[in-house]
């Protein structure tokens, strides 16, 4: 399949120069709750550039989700972006996000930024038709033309291999979860934002269906050069998609790199770390191990670096002093003070785990 | 050796009518002691259903299920009682399996308490009330050690939202340990849990097999997990109620047979750049699983098999036939065919 050819979503990717369209500075998020301040997000500076496709990746809690809404600006009340800035970027012009008010809100997070959520069940009205929903949307931005944008629907729905004609009148809930996000996707390009942000879009799907979801996606990155943020706590979502991987860890990036510099020469603990404990299923068997603890409590921080009480490379420095990202290589850098140290174990140990037969 | 357990053409209906479905559709599976076996397949293919049956939560509709040898459905009620003990389950959500306002100790000790009043009477011997508490409270420092929840006094006073997710999984299985069961069934027990600490968890289970001969039936839809977990064991993948491929790990996740299998490792998004790209897809017919309500003849992976041969796939079921390199295979037209994905 490919009816792509009338759909008009290429991103020019020269038209931008080297201008990224979404920039973040030193963004911070903190969720007020009765027991305190829950720091969700921690100092995050981010370019995403034109076209790429970029993997926050990192376990549960390490505040992916929160630093996905918080740059469209869908965080629940009780949640504080600040100190921090994020800029977007198109067609020369340049819009500061958290400053924006509620219309010119709408229409970025149509038009320019669009999010897939984590739970697609939950990003349907239950009560109306996919059709209704898609209209209702339309018309919110003033695109008044029903013929119009049903046929605009409707290729989108063909474009993500859905029969357009029995899903645009059913309810979310008829839908298998695959169509779901299927769906869901075909809704965020409806007005052809620049980018896409999506929050976990294979967890809790089927394998079978999980394949046919990254395919999908593989086409909008390479044949429409979509700029995408794709968020995951699955490894395995950036090794089949992303140009550039960030590691998250207790609400920092702390590492970022190119997808094959992250995956098989990675500079950080964490991301070492996580390496080692994911399986894959091709090929003879191989040790994996843990990371040892579990994640940080986000009111009471550990001092120093927040990695330090779980990691193997720990120094007395460590817990005093945190590190900043420096770079360790063309386009890549990490938040460690010990980084020749983890290219040195690797180096003596290999980057996986021994394989046996 | 007598297996531990052993399906003989299991299977499970629910509903009745028009509504009725074959969650479990006559499924036979031998495990021996010690084994681990993995089942595997996509959600609703009827992995949960079997290892309801296999503990005894759930009758079969039809077939029968053995422990050591005995029909569990004529045991008599101690038999039946131990089989009970013996054949435990740890579930997905470790939530929702404790009980919110107990602590670690409480949950820890109260089945303690109890099995050793059995094993009281049975012997006609008690050490004493407070001797008997004693014994349970070395007992359940003991267990938590094994499920590595160490320092023990950090956690027997804690309530399960003070733990993490890998943590209360942790106390589950020290739970079922309580008992000291001889089969564990293990229902996507570590799929909730973070990747960063699945593996501890995994391993802490598989030292179960080792230091205490507990058998597994893991199930999982992970075929990684499935991989690591069952490496020395053996693979059975299910597909709409039935088993279509079983077999020594090894064989099966480097030479399947059954196309259905060969798409999900085909399938399974790798943790690798590079081996993300190697990787060989099998492209299905279609996209969409079938509903059980409403099942293809024959074969049922007929409507999204690439490889069907029309006039027989879809109209004869195909039996599981064993193939010399281990194992066995439902599908007569594939199942000599090599099946490597990279
Ligand atoms: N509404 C909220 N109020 C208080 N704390 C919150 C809220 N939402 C999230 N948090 C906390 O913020 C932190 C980051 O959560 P977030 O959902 O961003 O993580 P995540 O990386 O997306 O995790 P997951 O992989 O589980 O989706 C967590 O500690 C979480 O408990
Ligand atoms: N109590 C029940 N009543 C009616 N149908 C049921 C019941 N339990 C399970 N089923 C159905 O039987 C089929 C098999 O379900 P089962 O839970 O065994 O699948 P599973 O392989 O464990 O799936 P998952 O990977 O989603 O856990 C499903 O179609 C399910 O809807
Ligand atoms: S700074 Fe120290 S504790 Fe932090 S990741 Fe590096 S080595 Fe580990
Ligand atoms: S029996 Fe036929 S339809 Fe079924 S898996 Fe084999 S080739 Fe495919
Ligand atoms: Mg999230
Ligand atoms: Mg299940």
């Amino acid at each position: 399949m490919s009816q792509s050819t009338d759909l008009s979503w290429h991103q020019d990717v020269e038209e931008n120069g080297s201008q990224p369209p979404l920039s973040l500075q030193d963004v911070h998020v903190s969720y007020r709750t009765r027991k305190g301040s829950v720091q969700a997000v921690r100092g995050v500076t981010l370019d995403l550039q034109a076209g790429e496709s970029l993997a926050l990746i990192g376990e549960s809690g390490s505040g992916k989700t929160t630093l996905g809404l918080g740059i469209v600006r869908l965080l629940v009340e009780t949640a504080q972006v600040s100190p921090g800035k994020i800029i977007y970027r198109r067609d020369g012009r340049e819009l500061d996000v958290l400053s924006l008010a509620e219309g010119p809100l709408r229409e970025f997070r149509w038009r320019d930024c669009a999010m897939v959520f984590q739970s697609a069940l939950n990003a349907f009205n239950p009560v109306l038709k996919v059709w209704d929903q898609v209209w209702d949307t339309a018309k919110a931005h003033r695109w008044n033309n029903r013929e119009e944008v049903r046929e605009r629907f409707l290729d989108l729905l063909r474009f993500v291999q859905l029969d357009p004609d029995r899903v645009i009148d059913s309810y979310a809930h008829e839908l298998s979860g695959g169509m779901r996000q299927r769906t869901l996707l075909a809704i965020s390009l409806l007005l052809d934002p620049q980018i896409l942000i999506l929050d976990e879009p294979t967890t809790a799907l089927d394998i079978l269906t999980q394949r046919t979801i990254i395919d999908l996606l593989r086409r909008l990155k390479e044949d429409l050069h979509f700029t995408m943020l794709f968020i995951s706590h699955d490894l395995a979502i950036a090794a089949e998609l992303a140009d550039r991987v960030a590691t998250m860890y207790a609400g920092q990036v702390v590492e970022l790199g190119p997808v094959g510099d992250i995956f098989y020469r990675p500079r950080h603990p964490y991301s070492l770390g996580l390496i080692r404990a994911v399986p894959t299923v091709t090929g003879g068997f191989e040790e994996l191990s843990s990371i040892p603890g579990s994640p940080p409590d986000l009111i009471n921080l550990p001092t120093g670096c927040k990695f330090h009480p779980r990691c193997p490379f720990a120094s007395e420095r460590c817990s005093a002093e945190e590190p900043g990202l420096e770079r360790v290589g063309d386009n890549h850098y990490a938040a460690c003070w010990h980084t020749d140290a983890v290219q040195e174990d690797i180096e003596r140990n290999g980057l996986r785990g021994k394989r046996r037969a | 050796m007598t297996p531990i357990i052993e399906l003989r053409n299991v299977t499970k209906r629910f509903g009745s009518g028009r509504d009725q479905v074959t969650a479990v559709d006559s499924i036979s599976l031998d495990i021996e002691p010690g084994e681990i076996v993995c089942l595997v397949g996509e959600s609703g293919c009827g992995k949960s259903t079997t290892g309801r049956m296999v503990v005894g939560l759930l009758p079969p509709s039809e077939g029968q299920i053995l422990y050591r040898g005995q029909d569990i459905a004529s045991m008599e009620k101690s038999e039946y009682q131990q089989y009970r003990r013996a054949v435990q389950i740890i579930h997905q959500d470790p939530y929702a399996s404790l009980n919110p306002t107990q602590t670690v100790r409480q949950m820890i000790m109260t089945p303690l308490l109890r099995h050793q009043t059995l094993g009281a009477d049975r012997n006609g011997a008690g050490g004493g009330r407070r001797g008997r508490r004693r014994d349970a409270e070395r007992r359940a420092a003991e267990l938590l050690e094994i499920v590595d929840l160490t320092p023990v006094s950090d956690f027997l006073d804690k309530y399960p939202h003070q733990l993490s997710g890998g943590q209360r999984q942790r106390v589950s299985v020290a739970r079922a340990l309580t008992v000291e069961p001889k089969f564990i069934v293990a229902d996507e027990a570590v799929s909730m849990v973070d990747v960063s600490i699945r593996v501890s968890l995994l391993n802490m289970l598989y030292r179960l097999k080792d230091e205490f001969d507990v058998t597994f039936l893991f199930i999982t839809h992970d075929l990684a997990l499935a991989k690591y977990f069952a490496w020395e064991g053996r693979i059975t993948v299910m597909y709409l109620g039935r088993i279509v491929e079983e077999g020594p790990t090894p064989r099966l996740i480097t030479d399947s047979r059954h196309p259905y299998t060969q798409a999900l490792l085909g399938a399974v998004p790798e943790a690798d750049p590079e081996l993300a790209k190697k990787k060989v897809h099998i492209e299905l017919l279609s996209a969409e699983i079938p509903s059980l309500l409403n099942l293809p003849t024959g074969c049922t992976f007929h409507p999204r098999c690439p490889y069907i041969v029309p006039g027989e796939c879809d109209l004869v079921v195909p039996q599981l036939d064993l193939i010399p390199d281990g194992g066995s295979v439902a599908c007569p037209v594939r199942m000599s065919e090599p099946g490597r994905i990279v």
